[in-house]
């Protein structure tokens, strides 16, 4: 079983308030290597200079927005097997597809709690310690 | 002058509109719950919510709720050309419906100043609090806002329902 500390996550959001709350939700869980990034280049930038194992990414944001994001991890070979999970509102049906062809490893849909979290990464990693 | 007729749009809780017509306004009616009314001057778009917090403003549950209105309407107003640096806001409602009980409107209204605030969104006022109901017009290309105060609340009451929302979601979850 995985610990929730050894998996390095990169929150991304343009809103701060949603990065605080992911942030806080990934605290209770357990992890302890959080960062965040403000839009999607960002991101990019943040992991080429510095890999996580997990990307929990908005995907309505400036610059670049999810999807992009996730097209771009994937076909750059070394964060190519980043695990990839993606917030994302109701209506955004159309992104589940689109998004399920680049690769995304998971959905979890906004507004969520910290429970909902849990079991959505778990999904991914298997149970967390 | 501007002789177009005036569209008008009504907004109930849980709702938000993007408006890019300066002949359009937007109207709600608030008891507990509160209106964020935001707008790009230079781009030319605005648009109100409506929510009410289904927890505590402090809250997990309470503030990713509220997160999330504000969200939509912020990407709204992104989405046809506002910059998130020009948005500037006035805050409506928030009142305390029932003497005695949880203040739920001061939750609400909590949670939206904090919220322009930790988001740097220029806040311009508006009216929050009180104990009456009120009536607010907004017309979001202009910004200019007007509030009623209404003497008759018991619609008020029947239309604000907290509504808790489905933390789960109907989006199919799947993993890789």
């Amino acid at each position: 079983m995985p610990a929730a500390a050894d998996i390095s996550v990169l929150i991304v959001d343009d809103q701060m308030t949603m990065r605080s709350l992911i942030r806080n939700s990934l605290t209770q869980i357990g992890f302890t290597q959080t960062r965040e990034a403000a839009d999607g280049e960002d991101a990019l930038r943040a992991l080429i200079a510095r890999p996580s194992h997990l990307v929990i990414s908005d995907f309505n944001m400036p610059k670049l927005d999810g999807l992009s994001l996730l097209r771009a991890v994937r076909s750059h070979p070394p964060l190519k097997s980043t695990a990839f999970v993606m917030l994302t509102g109701r209506a955004d049906i159309d992104l589940v597809a689109r998004a399920r062809q680049f690769g995304v490893n998971n959905f979890i849909v906004k507004p969520f709690n910290t429970a909902t979290l849990k079991v959505k990464l778990e999904e991914v990693f298997g149970t967390l310690t | 002058m501007n002789y177009a007729p005036e569209t008008k749009l009504h907004l109930i809780q849980g709702e938000h509109r993007i408006v890019t017509d300066p002949c359009t306004v937007v109207s709600t009616i608030l008891g507990s719950c509160v209106a964020a009314c935001m707008r790009d001057p230079q781009a030319g778009v605005g648009g109100m919510n409506h929510f009410l917090l289904p927890g505590r403003s402090d809250s997990h549950e309470g503030v990713q709720y509220g997160a999330y209105a504000m969200e939509l309407l912020i990407n709204g107003l992104l989405q046809q050309g506002a910059r998130r640096d020009r948005l500037e806001a006035k805050l409506f409602g928030g009142g305390k419906m029932v003497q005695g009980l949880t203040d739920i409107g001061r939750q609400n209204a909590i949670f939206a100043r904090h919220f322009l605030e930790h988001e740097n969104i220029q806040y311009l006022g508006g009216s929050l609090g009180g104990v009456n109901a009120r009536r607010v017009l907004y017309w979001p290309v202009s910004g200019v806002a007007r509030q009623q105060r209404l003497i008759d609340q018991s619609a008020v009451f029947v239309a604000e329902t907290p509504r808790v929302p489905d933390f789960e979601g109907d989006v199919e979850m799947f993993a890789a």
